[in-house]
């Protein structure tokens, strides 16, 4: 055979095993463009979390610069502050997820901007080997302090600046140590008690006689009653059908006037305006402190749980308005109820992060203090309840919470429940150096807002006047 | 020296990929250059510099006899790569990887320094088609599994993988049986139906190479070798005679042969099914085929960058599926690049062969750049699912000692055969 054909047939086959090659290599570069986002993101692709645990987590501050969460040497996460912040941290471990600032700020504590990742390579540029730092809002004192305040009791404790919605304290009780959670998870997961329920914004409550500065707002501004009304209270109200509402303890008030009622919890009161107002007058009034509304942001609040106003017979009617009947709230919104007569009918959106940072130092977000709800009543009527609640704590049911040489205003609640003992509640505010807090506080199954909440308040208006 | 600048691209890739390697380990609160290197562990410097003397002294060896210049650098680009992604993979098996990158060198000089003494093998087809059996079939019988596949001979403190040599021989026996019975295997004048063939007993020495690929897959369970012997076997025949009707009767003779195995062998069955839907078992039996396809994916067009991928998810990433590495850190871009510079080595291997002026040397260059190609074609394509996962090492890239050095021997006896003298003569 001549020589060149040998040279032809090695050319054929040369060309045929270049041609597979080539489909090869097309199939190469459709699996790596086409095919690439859809593999990348594949449930299964355990890559972007890999990545994600190769960045250094930023640490969390708080108001004062005090790690509330860093990192050990070994890489782990610990939180120096332990149980008592854990309902503002939250958790993060690789096999249970994250909750709390951890979570919600999660992308800030990553360093992670936008999606880079088409980058390539240059992505690394963009992505600095350690998170930023975030700074709360959180006072550290004041949260120790309504910790402690709660010790042994179920409960939650909420502290706002009223001005600007920043969060100062969110407690919650009972607590888990989010330092090595991921071991105890198996047993934090299936206790009763709830350790992993942050009570201040997913715990509802009948909000018992807390309930009461909005329903005497409304009623001013419906035009149900005025502030010379004089209300006989006989310890007894009859709702029709049979059903009464009483006063706690036996108690009668006699004569008394609507500021009157209100510092001493009439309930007979409070019941009458409740039936004067009526289903729709009411709902509206929910609706005006934004009872009916989430509050969005790193703030993942339950919404409360109103009653069907429209429906309401004249005995539910008369125990909505005394935070009953099937009346559920959290303490954060009975907070920002408190923040809305101390800032003159304005609610300032809550907010826990108060700035990014940064490795190098630079603030990369800042904050800004927003109007959630405007306007939830007229400036003269919040001040003039405003008022009527600093009575409650000067001669009424909350003088536990009086603070010298401060101005604390406050309404107690005892929320009856079906768990057992009644919820002592206490709301109000706090005039303190340059700034005005806001608060509500529940200890669960433990009796009067009077002797059990309140003197938790002024261990907080204590912490943050020292 | 002309065609030494070649050589730096090797050389640059090698110590990029090492000063990424460090720079990225100390990333963290590191403020002076001193800091930086300590605790690098520098035992690998000396072979480093072994590697880079020799391949120096190959290519002046190269220049000098006026062989082919471009194949060592595109070799060792190859191999450059190889290894940092081995060092950053596996760290451990960095120097080893060198070590095994120094001796492959040695033994291609040998090539090259008695290549005239080794073309007198082709001299022996009969011999070396015995060799082939043996050395094929020693594993068969006293072969140990290692990875899955029963392929390996473990000789003291070393084990072997018989076929990266058994490759090498069959080489040697196609080209000398093909060349030696040219004309009868062209010229047949029996017909079987449509085919042309020539007398049974010509036919029968191939028919034992395909049968032995069959066998190294049945009882060795390794689909690669046997695939990469079958298509070189098909391929050469091919290039000898012209003659279709073989290609024909080896395609119509595997695939019975895979049908027939299909129906008998269990883990033929679940190569098959995985290959056909990985994700029905993707954290099972398909781990490794999902894993990877999962590394092409996140590596896209410009890859996660070097050192800066998870390609550790992958079982066995260093070996056969250093591909999905390569392409996940290094992108599409990379990964083609890889791809071109085989389809290069396999271009100046045809070149060689079309040069020779003797058909046995032809066939044996063409053979050896194809046996390249094809084996790169294999892994590669079982690696992102374009065929059946076969277990074979990606030549000059992967880890391994047998792997390289037959890799560097196949280089050798291509460059022997490109020098102008020889084919003069």
């Amino acid at each position: 055979m001549p020589d060149w054909q040998l040279k032809k047939h090695i050319l054929q086959a040369a060309m045929c095993l270049l041609v597979v090659v080539a489909v090869l290599g097309a199939y190469v570069i459709w699996l790596m463009t086409w095919e690439s986002d859809t593999l990348a993101q594949n449930p299964l692709n355990m890559r972007r979390s890999a990545a994600q645990a190769d960045i250094l987590r930023g640490s969390i501050f708080d108001a004062q610069g005090r790690a509330l969460a860093q990192n050990r040497p070994d890489g782990s996460r610990s939180y120096p502050m332990g149980a008592a912040f854990a309902p503002v941290t939250g958790y993060i471990g690789e096999e249970i997820g994250s909750a709390g600032i951890e979570a919600h700020a999660n992308r800030d504590l990553l360093g992670l901007t936008d999606d880079v990742s088409h980058l390539g390579p240059a992505a690394q540029l963009f992505q600095s080997a350690r998170g930023d730092d975030v700074y709360l809002t959180i006072e550290g004192d004041a949260q120790q302090a309504a910790y402690d305040g709660l010790s042994g009791h179920r409960g939650a404790v909420v502290v706002l600046d009223a001005d600007t919605g920043a969060v100062l304290a969110m407690a919650s009780t009972p607590a888990y140590d989010p330092n090595n959670i991921e071991k105890q998870w198996p047993k934090l997961s299936k206790e009763g008690d709830g350790p992993l329920l942050n009570r201040a914004v997913q715990g509802l409550y009948p909000p018992g006689s807390t309930i009461k500065p909005l329903i005497a707002d409304a009623a001013l501004r419906e035009g149900a009653t005025d502030t010379s009304e004089v209300f006989d209270c006989t310890g007894v109200l009859d709702v029709g059908g049979g059903q009464t509402i009483r006063e706690s303890h036996g108690e009668v008030h006699g004569k008394v006037n609507l500021q009157k009622a209100l510092s001493e919890s009439c309930n007979v009161t409070f019941g009458t305006l409740g039936m004067r107002l009526g289903g729709k007058k009411l709902q509206s009034a929910f609706e005006r402190f934004g009872f009916d509304k989430d509050i969005g942001g790193e703030i993942v609040m339950t919404k409360s749980h109103l009653p069907d106003f429209a429906n309401l017979g004249q005995g539910d009617l008369a125990q909505s308005a005394i935070g009953q009947s099937s009346l559920l709230v959290t303490p954060m919104h009975m907070a920002l109820l408190a923040a809305a007569f101390a800032n003159e009918g304005t609610i300032m959106k809550p907010y826990l992060v108060q700035r990014v940072v940064t490795p190098g130092g630079i603030t990369v977000r800042e904050t800004m203090p927003e109007k959630w709800l405007k306007d939830v009543t007229s400036t003269s009527q919040a001040r003039l309840l405003d008022t009527y609640m600093e009575d409650v704590v000067k001669s009424g049911t909350g003088k536990a919470a009086a603070v010298s040489g401060v101005r604390v205003t406050g309404k107690t609640g005892t929320a009856e429940n079906a768990q057992g003992k009644d919820h002592a509640w206490f709301i109000g505010s706090a005039q303190l150096p340059g700034r005005k807090i806001a608060f509500a506080i529940i200890v669960e199954n433990s009796g009067g807002g009077g002797s059990v909440a309140a003197p938790i308040a002024r261990k907080i208006i204590l912490s943050l006047a020292g | 020296m002309k065609y030494g600048k070649l050589m730096w691209a090797p050389l640059g890739i090698v110590l990029a990929g090492i000063l990424v390697l460090i720079c990225k380990k100390h990333v963290m609160g590191v403020q002076r250059a001193a800091e930086l290197l300590q605790g690098v562990d520098w035992s690998f410097l000396p072979w480093l510099a072994a590697v880079a003397l020799l391949s120096v002294f190959l290519q002046y060896l190269l220049v000098r006899r006026q062989a082919d210049p471009l194949l060592l650098p595109i070799a060792l680009t190859l191999a450059s790569i190889g290894s940092v992604e081995i060092g950053r993979l596996k760290a451990s098996l960095f120097m080893p990887q060198l070590r095994w990158l120094c001796v492959a060198l040695v033994v291609m000089i040998f090539v090259l320094r008695f290549w005239r003494s080794l073309q007198q093998l082709l001299d022996y087809p009969y011999l070396l088609g015995m060799a082939c059996v043996i050395i094929l079939g020693l594993p068969m019988l006293f072969g140990t599994e290692i990875g899955g596949s029963k392929n390996w001979l473990v000789l003291g403190p070393m084990s072997v993988q018989p076929s990266e040599f058994g490759k090498i021989i069959i080489l040697f026996f196609l080209a000398a049986y093909l060349s030696d019975h040219q004309q009868v295997l062209t010229a047949a004048k029996s017909r079987l139906l449509v085919l042309r063939l020539a007398p049974l007993r010509f036919i029968a020495p191939l028919i034992c190479i395909w049968g032995l690929a069959v066998l190294m897959f049945v009882v060795e369970k390794d689909l690669g070798s046997a695939l990469l012997f079958f298509g070189i076997a098909v391929l050469m025949t091919y290039m000898a005679t012209g003659n279709k009707s073989y290609v024909f009767l080896a395609l119509s003779f595997f695939g019975i042969a895979a049908i027939i195995s299909y129906m008998l062998f269990g883990h033929v069955r679940v190569r098959v099914a995985i290959w056909l839907n990985p994700w029905s078992d993707p954290n099972g039996m398909a781990y490794q085929v999902v894993q990877s396809l999962f590394a092409f994916g996140t590596g896209g067009v410009w890859g996660t960058g070097f050192g800066f991928g998870h390609p550790g998810f992958i079982p066995e990433v260093h070996t056969d599926f250093i591909y999905a590495a390569i392409a996940e850190e290094w992108g599409l871009i990379g990964a083609l690049m890889v791809l071109l510079c085989y389809v290069l080595f396999f271009w100046r291997g045809v070149r060689i062969a079309l040069k020779c002026r003797d058909s046995r040397a032809a066939l044996l260059a063409a053979g050896c750049a194809s046996l390249m190609l094809l084996q790169a074609f294999i892994i590669v394509a079982g690696v992102t699912k374009f065929l059946p996962l076969t277990g074979i090492t990606l030549p000059f890239v992967s880890y391994g000692g047998s792997s390289l050095v037959s890799c560097f021997i196949l280089l050798g006896i291509l460059a022997a055969l490109s020098e102008r003298r020889r084919s003069r003569a």
